[in-house]
């Protein structure tokens, strides 16, 4: 038997292998989505397919995870052989969207005939085929136009590569070599946790370190059930929207029904609307995962995240809702929305239950991609907006930050310097300061949007794609807190006064040279009755000249 | 003559002093931190003690005070800098609170927005623009500028922050900006983005110049009171301060760039593991420096350290350079607590220094790392931490007892447990900022440093394989020791922002050689204290594709060369495969920046003389100790008796009156010619077993 003392320590050496293995897949990245901002994760599986550690990269892949896991072993069953290396990414086989691609590796002992462990990287492609470059396309509407789906496959059989796989796979997606870089990287951090979990049972033995994994999740179990206990029992009810589907579908609803009931919790999402045409359709991993990431936030966010957290949780869903959709429906912007408004779902919910714990309402992503030809050396440019983002929601603990975007990241992405931006491509960013009166008012405020005024400085017209929600449906307040303002996504063109609306998802936008995109992002909802305000940050809030909603 | 270095920590202000002979004596003295020039002056006395001088005589037998000082450190730890006024370009007020959209800790969803150091009220837009290209497409209104100073002069601001876009291009308008701030708020400190950081990217640009202009006045201040008190005890040689970037400068280039002085005091510990690498021929080392709360770790590879130009002091950016030094939270006064389930954790929570770990008896109930080596018996009761604090062996009995109560194991096992978790915490750490460095740890020996650290450091190196542990006999002030063997250092950076096929090579040149000028200009100020200089030419890269770049040293002759571009990208080319193992040969290279470091070799500090040699071994008495599960009595030897050559073998216990060192069964541990410990550990015996 293992004991606890034994168990802590084995328990730092996997943060620690999940955290090597993370930092070697930043060193050796290609694309910059990954060695910059990071949109990956790491997890280690034990023999039975449990989580036993993970590095807290995507809050959204982590929850996930598992369901990837089982379809790699349902599906490959007994032909799993040391050297060989899996990958999937189909959101039907426990993937969450198509450009989130996962690389499996087994991990076996001397005198053991099956794995007694599993390495894994998730890792955001920049580019996985399908009608849209970036593979977001609104326009879709069955998951075959947004990129190339990968079910449970042998990319290495016993140490040999399928060249022939590979080279397939990288004739789909838009940018082969880069997509190959990655892939090695991926598949090289996943080797080095490999070695590393070898290495920790040459040191301890394996049933030591099994039992030790027995400890560490039944610990992670007691935690959060003891943090689920702290909550008053009941039935909860808590309801978000999405905008629409780019498809004619309007204010689709994510509605959760949530039991508390002592350390249990029943997650009902089966009231949610019916699948949309459009790509906002959440696969059930995805969904389970955005649950997961919620409650992460609301237990405590310390607690080690592995198959033991979240044992005692329970989420319902009814294929053909919008949060279960049949298979083939398209899902791209789901890591988006609607992950963040079932996460918003639950904890609106769940505040009467934990108002200590929930966060009033975050702004939401919205995604502007423009290519065209760069008249200061005549080549294609592609740039994705990453600025103006919304403002984060007030807790009890104080005020929202500004500008740093969506829920499903917890506010871990970075946008790029703007002088940086004005150098490398055809833009002048005019003005991007905080938005005037877009945090919502309460004991805390929200955080700020930003007013964006950017220009293009282009010989050309360009093209662009707009995937965004959030335009309708405002961050929400709690406890007489008021909601942030929504976003505002328009476009000045030159010559005009005129501000001509920019849609939420479409694939057909043209901008003139010369034109200025106007953009003002949402504020975060504000907590608690602004009568309780303290004072100091009353008298900031007056000097700042940005007024709060309230006092529009 | 004498040198002195003097590193003025949180707790103690540490003193060393070489003379021409190299004999080196320390001295350590609580810090005074409502004035430390205080605690400085009062502690000179206690070094000059040491010598059997006065404290005027030694001043008057001394030609040079090297300082590091924490009076910006902790100037942005506690919020408490100057009021600062920040005049932006309109439309990009914002920038500095923006932080580009970056929270800390994803998971912590809650965690309250930073306050930023200039509050919105005080950052006020004025009326100009310039393009990437340097072209002014707005030209500065200077009323704006007048109304903004309007506001600061009523609000009472005591320093200004200019902070233009794309003003590293071209400085006119900060030039311009500061002109009128002078004229009207005269006496008020100014700090200019184009002169602090003149490099690309605005958030690191402005919040280094904020920062700047936060510290700047304190700084003034601070040096102006040391000078004072120094020139009344009657020293007339130089006093120069250490930056971060681990090299000295005059006062006045201090109090001018107050931003660079925010990691004085552990740039001051690298330069002293500079000097450890000369004095042992290892070039390889990872320093490690445990103290209460944290512990900072370094990689020095062929005896240089990396810098770094992305620093977070107290949550906010300085994007001066820097040396990159790690910190984790691990530290002899985390505290340990048993998680629900039965997990141990140990940190990052922390008692600190007040109110320490239980043994200090001033009120900690908490059990702590510190508490924990009690329990196994490691200290010296009788004369705990050299006497300087209370001693209560009963109260971390009580706290380790409270843990072992509730894990049902002795009080000894938790006690274990305790010390396993907090070593592979540490051992891990290493090894993370190893990977990230792209090197091997087990390639590198060890160098222990701090009072914590050598109860620990014999098995965080067992842990990670690592063969050699060095702790210098200066363990304890390693910081102010450095400083002596450090030397003048003035940087330079310019952003140019073009491939490297477009790089015209007489521009390159030029460029170059005005920085040269700007940085010999300040050498040349302090030729007497100089044997040669060196001028370090860094170029910061990235293919056409990539945000982030990385920095490539060139040299002059390079420049010159008829195919300089090609060499540049193929120095560039290499460095990629070396930090993230490939390179992409056929994609086009973009040079950011242009770095130059200009740096004044001083006189170098004479070799540490060698300890004379006599009968005495050192070993003064014995202690029951509990190792690897195990109580037995091993022996302890005084550190400062112990002489050159002699061999120790573990286990053992090697003390002075600042650090206790323990050595594992079968480590040996082999005494240099000036006193210090190079240990080779054991490695045969299971880290998984080790306590």
């Amino acid at each position: 038997m293992a004991d606890a003392i034994t168990a802590s320590v084995i328990q730092r050496r996997f943060f620690s292998i999940s955290e090597e293995m993370g930092e070697a897949m930043l060193r050796t990245a290609y694309s910059q989505i990954l060695n910059a901002s990071r949109d990956f994760s790491i997890g280690m599986f034990d023999a039975v397919g449990r989580l036993i550690g993970q590095a807290e990269h995507i809050p959204l892949h982590v929850g996930g995870l598992p369901f990837a896991m089982k379809a790699v072993t349902d599906y490959f069953g007994d032909d799993i052989h040391d050297g060989d290396v899996i990958l999937l990414n189909d959101p039907y086989h426990g993937g969450n969207h198509l450009p989130d691609l996962t690389c499996f590796i087994p991990v076996f002992l001397d005198g053991h005939d099956r794995p007694q462990f599993w390495t894994l990287n998730r890792a955001h492609q920049s580019d996985i085929g399908g009608s849209a470059t970036g593979s977001y396309n609104p326009a879709a509407t069955e998951i075959w136009q947004e990129g190339i789906r990968i079910p449970p496959l042998k990319l290495v059989d016993r140490g040999i590569m399928r060249k022939d796989l590979l080279a397939m796979i990288a004739a789909n997606v838009r940018h082969g070599p880069d997509f190959r870089g990655d892939l090695a990287a991926m598949i090289g951090s996943a080797r080095i946790g490999a070695g590393r979990l070898k290495e920790l049972v040459a040191e301890y033995g394996l049933n030591i370190v099994n039992d030790s994994i027995d400890h560490i999740l039944n610990s992670s179990e007691v935690q959060a059930r003891a943090a689920i206990e702290s909550w008053e029992d009941g039935d909860y009810f808590g309801e978000a929207f999405m905008d629409d589907d780019g498809h004619g579908t309007t204010d689709i609803a994510i509605r959760a029904s949530v039991t508390v009931s002592g350390s249990e919790l029943i997650v009902d999402l089966t009231q949610s609307d019916p699948q949309v045409k459009g790509f906002n359709n959440s696969s059930y991993a995805n969904t389970v995962s955005s649950v997961h990431y919620a409650l992460a936030y609301l237990v405590d966010p310390t607690i080690a995240k592995n198959a033991g957290t979240f044992r005692s949780v329970q989420v319902k869903t009814a294929p053909g809702t919008v949060v279960h959709p049949f298979e083939g429906a398209a899902v791209t912007l789901s890591t988006n929305h609607p992950s963040q408004e079932i996460a918003e779902a639950v904890m609106m919910a769940l505040a009467p239950a934990c108002p200590d714990r929930v966060v009033a309402g975050w702004g939401k992503r919205y995604r502007i991609a423009i290519s065209g030809k760069n008249p200061r050396n005549n080549k294609p440019f592609i740039w994705h907006l990453f600025h103006a983002r919304p403002g984060a929601g007030a807790s009890c603990n104080g005020d929202g930050w500004s500008n740093i975007g969506e829920l499903a990241n917890g506010g871990g992405l970075k946008f790029g310097p703007i002088e940086v931006m004005e150098t490398r491509f055809p833009l002048l960013f005019e003005k991007h300061e905080f938005r005037k009166g877009s945090a919502g008012a309460g004991k805390y405020r929200g955080g700020y949007g930003v007013s964006l005024a950017l220009k293009l400085e282009t010989d050309e017209p360009v093209s662009a794609v707009a995937a965004g929600e959030g335009k309708h449906h405002a961050p929400f307040g709690l406890f007489g807190g008021d909601a942030g303002l929504p976003h505002s996504y328009g476009r000045r063109p030159p010559g005009s006064s005129q501000i001509i609306d920019i849609p939420t998802k479409t694939v057909d936008l043209t901008f003139e040279s010369g034109e200025v995109l106007v953009i003002e992002s949402a504020g975060g909802g504000g907590y608690g009755d602004s009568a309780e305000r303290p004072p100091h940050l009353k008298a900031l809030d007056a000097k700042s000249g940005l007024e709060l909603t309230s006092e529009e | 003559m004498y040198r002195i270095g003097i590193d003025i920590g949180g707790t103690f202000t540490d003193f060393a002093a070489v003379d021409q002979s190299g004999s080196v004596v320390f001295a350590k003295y609580p810090s005074t931190p409502e004035d430390p020039s205080i605690g400085l002056t009062e502690g000179l006395c206690a070094l000059a003690d040491e010598l059997a001088l006065t404290r005027d005589e030694l001043l008057a037998q001394t030609d040079l005070i090297l300082h590091g000082t924490t009076v910006a450190t902790n100037a942005l730890l506690e919020g408490k800098g100057a009021k600062v006024g920040m005049l932006t370009t309109e439309g990009f007020r914002d920038v500095i609170e923006q932080r580009e959209g970056l929270k800390p800790d994803r998971y912590n969803v809650q965690m309250p927005a930073e306050p930023p150091l200039v509050p919105r009220h005080l950052r006020l837009p004025i009326v100009e623009r310039r393009r990437f290209d340097g072209e002014l497409i707005k030209a500065l209104d200077e009323q704006s500028v007048l109304d903004a100073l309007e506001v600061f002069r009523e609000e009472g601001v005591e320093a200004v922050a200019i902070c233009c876009m794309h003003s590293y291009i071209d400085p006119a308008t900060e030039l311009r900006v500061a002109e009128l701030v002078e004229q009207e708020l005269p006496g008020v400190y100014v700090s200019l983005s184009s002169k602090v950081l003149p490099e690309i990217k605005e958030f690191e640009r402005f919040s280094s110049t904020v920062v700047n202009a936060f510290v700047g006045p304190l700084i003034a201040e601070y040096m102006q009171r040391l000078s004072t008190r120094l020139e009344g005890a009657g020293y007339g040689g130089d006093v120069l301060i250490m930056h971060s970037h681990g090299g000295l400068s005059t006062i006045e280039d201090a109090i001018e760039l107050g931003a660079g002085l925010v990691l004085s005091g552990p740039a001051g510990g690298i330069a002293g593991g500079q000097y450890c690498a000369a004095v042992t021929g290892v070039d390889d080392f990872i320093t490690f420096d445990m103290g209460g709360t944290s512990s900072d770790i370094a990689l020095l590879k062929d005896a240089t350290p990396s810098y770094t130009g992305n620093r977070l002091v107290a949550n906010t950016c300085v994007a001066l350079s820097s040396i990159d030094i790690h910190t984790i939270g691990s530290g002899g006064g985390s505290i340990a607590e048993l998680l629900p389930g039965n997990i141990l954790k140990v940190g990052p929570e922390s008692a600190g220094s007040t109110p320490g770990p239980a043994c200090y008896a001033r009120g900690g109930a908490a059990a702590t790392t510190t508490d924990a080596n009690v329990v196994l018996g490691y200290y010296d009761e009788a004369n705990f931490l050299g006497g300087r604090v209370d001693f209560d062996g009963q109260a971390s009995k009580d706290a380790v007892g409270a843990i072992a109560s509730d894990m049902d194991v002795s009080l000894t096992e938790a006690a274990q447990g305790i010390v396993r978790v907090i070593n592979t915490q540490m051992a891990e750490g290493i090894r993370i900022v190893s990977v990230r460095a792209g090197a091997d740890p087990r390639h590198f020996a060890l160098l222990s440093f701090g009072g914590a650290a050598g109860l620990h450091i014999a098995d965080i190196a067992r842990l990670l394989d690592i063969k050699r542990v060095i702790i210098p006999r200066s363990a304890s002030v390693l910081s102010a020791f450095g400083m002596l063997a450090s030397d003048l250092r003035y940087e330079q950076v310019r952003s140019v922002m073009k491939s490297l096929k477009d790089l015209s090579q007489d521009d390159l040149f030029n460029l170059v050689e005005d920085m040269r000028g700007l940085v010999d200009q300040k050498l040349n100020k302090l030729e007497s204290l100089l044997e040669s200089r060196r001028h370090d030419l860094a170029l910061d890269m990235r293919y056409g594709e990539q945000i982030f770049e990385i920095r490539v040293p060139a040299d002059r002759t390079t420049l010159k060369s008829d195919d300089f571009a090609e060499l540049l990208a193929a120095a560039f080319h290499q460095k990629h495969e070396e930090l993230y193992t490939y390179s992409i040969p056929d994609q086009e290279v973009v040079v950011v920046n242009v770095r130059l470091s200009g740096v004044g070799v001083m006189a170098s500090m004479p070799n540490e003389a060698a300890l004379p040699r006599d009968a005495s071994d050192g070993r003064y008495k014995s202690r029951e100790i509990c190792i690897n599960g195990e109580w037995r009595t091993v022996s302890v030897y005084d550190i400062d008796s112990l002489r050159p050559h002699t061999h120790v073998e573990g286990p053992a216990i090697i003390e002075s009156k600042t650090t206790t060192v323990l050595i594992g069964p079968q480590d040996e541990v082999n005494i240099t010619p000036h006193g210090w410990l190079d240990i080779a550990i054991n490695q045969s015996i299971s880290a998984a077993s080790a306590a």
